[in-house]
């Protein structure tokens, strides 16, 4: 009993060092393809004149695009388990097969959308599409690979019912959510707008002016990368890393309580301890940052 | 609000997209029953001919739906289209050799009500709406079919529940190895973001039709292949590689075919060339 207990927590902080991985790299990924929220500054800036180089990799929102790679990795390799390959071969050849996929979704969007743009004068630019969709489908392996590892650990060593490519999809989807909702604004409200005011929001004429240019040159997105990842794609990391080590902590400690209700009263209290601890970030921040205090001075 | 945003202009009429994409992917599935009369597993490419079929029709009613200010994202309508059904096509395998056509029946129920529902009750008004969720419906339900007869051969709820492991040379039933276990939550995805992505990679004001609908037929190649090598697993290694490699064809034709159609539309083509100067900024 304990020693299950121990085994169980030995893959639970496991899991969740491979979800830390998957998160950081999955946000720099859709950074470097201007995904999700970000998507649409960069989608509108030729239109208002601006023309860039940046990579405008609109697939879908980043929780259904996930939820297809991760799912489609895990499908891959539940199928080349099923042929009697050996599971670790097996997870990277899914995850090599489901980054090809990525990979070809990503070409196709800059293409299209790129291309759909022309009365605005918007190139295609062939060496952005080269460099920019293997950087991304390098970061996407990465993520597909930890995230298919984490399900195949759930479903193996814990023993969770759900077949690998259900547990795929529904952690890629809770990866593809985290990264979206923790990363994305750090490059849509503050790598794209380093040009205005901190914190003050965008203002409608500042709209689709985006930052085009580096300290020397012209930037793409691989500086956006660069960039995001140092804050974004850690903090990413850290909230789909908390996530599934959370989730899976409270499941092997606390299922034995009540029936498995200790397991869900333990989710609840975990809810109301985070919402405290964000609305105090929250305040402490407004109180600290931003132009808020100030436009309270000048109009009092 | 519907504010019409665009118009289709020139191009083939909606109207006949449906009836050839209808008509073609029943056929298809319905080619892979060749499968039972030949007692092989030859004919599952079949499947993936009527999933290609089903998302060009699929996509081009995504591109008439989304036409109007429909107030949530393209890939949502790729969402509700295989939700919906999905119902349909896993209550239709129980009908044996009818399975494709009780789908559509059961498919055009479920959208219509869907239909209903999203004008009428949460009152969104918006002309195409049914008709759009009713053939998004039949879509999904009919690509999902198509999938599960590429990966198993079968359309069938027994063909789908039913799977089998080799043991040391030894054939074993094993229901963890079944379509309805590892496929279907693949299939889902595949055809999901296959449908959304045509539409949504195009849009903008160059919008041309058949580059949208070129993208779309790689789409369904694409998800054709994956599906093909998955079908390694459940199916023969003979039928499985026909599968893969008339996918293979498929998608190297069209993605060729898309690259040359967007390069026909783009502003300019170029490569490692500094943001051209334009008059104003």
């Amino acid at each position: 009993m304990v020693a299950n207990i121990i085994f169980g927590i030995g893959i639970t902080a496991l899991a969740g060092a491979l979800a830390t991985v998957a998160g950081s790299s999955e946000d720099t990924e859709s950074n470097i393809g201007s995904q999700g929220d970000p998507n649409s500054q960069v989608q509108l800036a030729p239109q208002m004149g601006f023309l860039h180089r940046i990579f405008n990799k609109a697939v879908a929102g980043e929780p259904p695009a996930y939820g297809l790679w991760c799912c489609l990795g895990a499908g891959l390799a539940w199928a080349f388990m099923a042929m009697q390959i050996n599971p670790v071969l097996a997870i990277v050849l899914g995850s090599v097969l489901a980054t090809f996929v990525q990979g070809v979704y990503a070409t196709t969007a800059y293409v299209g959308r790129t291309a759909s743009l022309a009365k605005f004068g918007q190139p295609v630019y062939v060496d952005i599409l080269k460099s920019m969709t293997s950087v991304t489908m390098a970061h996407a392996f990465i993520a597909i690979f930890c995230t298919v590892t984490l399900c195949h650990l759930i479903n193996t060593a814990l023993g969770h019912p759900f077949p690998l490519p259900l547990l795929g999809l529904i952690w890629g989807i809770a990866l593809g959510a985290a990264g979206s909702a923790t990363g994305n604004p750090y490059y849509g409200k503050e790598r794209q707008y380093q040009n205005q005011k901190f914190g003050a929001g965008v203002p409608i004429s500042a709209s689709g002016n985006i930052v085009r240019y580096a300290e020397a040159g012209e930037r793409n997105s691989l500086d956006n990368g660069f960039f995001t990842h140092k804050i974004g794609g850690s903090a990413s990391g850290i909230c789909f890393g908390l996530i599934v080590f959370l989730e899976l902590w409270r499941t092997i400690l606390f299922e034995q309580v009540g029936a498995g209700w200790g397991a869900i009263i333990v989710g609840v209290l975990i809810i109301l301890i985070f919402t405290v601890i964000d609305r105090y970030i929250e305040v402490w921040a407004r109180k600290n940052y931003g132009p808020y205090t100030e436009v309270k001075e000048v109009s009092s | 609000m519907s504010v019409k945003v665009e118009v289709i202009e020139g191009g083939v009429p909606h109207n006949n997209i449906l009836a050839a994409g209808l008509v073609s992917t029943l056929v298809c599935l319905y080619l892979t029953y060749l499968n039972v009369l030949t007692s092989t597993q030859m004919f599952s490419f079949f499947g993936g001919l009527a999933v290609v079929a089903a998302l060009v029709w699929g996509s081009h009613t995504i591109k008439v739906l989304c036409s109007y200010g429909i107030g949530t994202g393209v890939p949502s309508a790729g969402m509700i289209a295989f939700g919906s059904g999905v119902i349909a096509m896993l209550l239709a395998t129980k009908f044996g050799m009818l399975a494709p056509v009780v789908a559509l029946v059961l498919a055009v129920v479920i959208g219509l009500i869907l239909g209903y529902v999203s004008n009428n009750i949460l009152n969104m008004k918006i002309p195409a709406m049914v008709q759009a969720l009713t053939e998004m419906a039949v879509v999904g339900a009919l690509s999902l079919m198509g999938f599960a007869a590429l990966m198993t051969g079968s359309f069938t709820f027994a063909g789908l529940t039913n799977g089998s492991t080799s043991v040391m040379g030894m054939i074993l039933a094993n229901h963890e190895m079944s379509f309805m276990v590892g496929g279907l939550a693949v299939a889902f995805l595949l055809g999901a973001l296959a449908i959304q992505h045509p539409f949504n990679a195009t849009l903008g004001p160059g919008w041309k039709q058949d580059r949208m609908l070129m993208l779309a037929a790689e789409c369904g190649f694409l998800s054709m292949v994956v599906a093909a090598i998955m079908s390694f697993a459940l199916i023969s290694t003979g039928s499985a590689l026909i599968s893969l490699i008339i996918a293979i064809i498929g998608w190297a034709y069209t993605y060729q075919q898309y690259m040359e159609l967007s390069k026909r539309d783009a502003a300019a083509w170029l490569n490692a060339k500094p943001i051209p100067d334009v008059e104003g900024h």
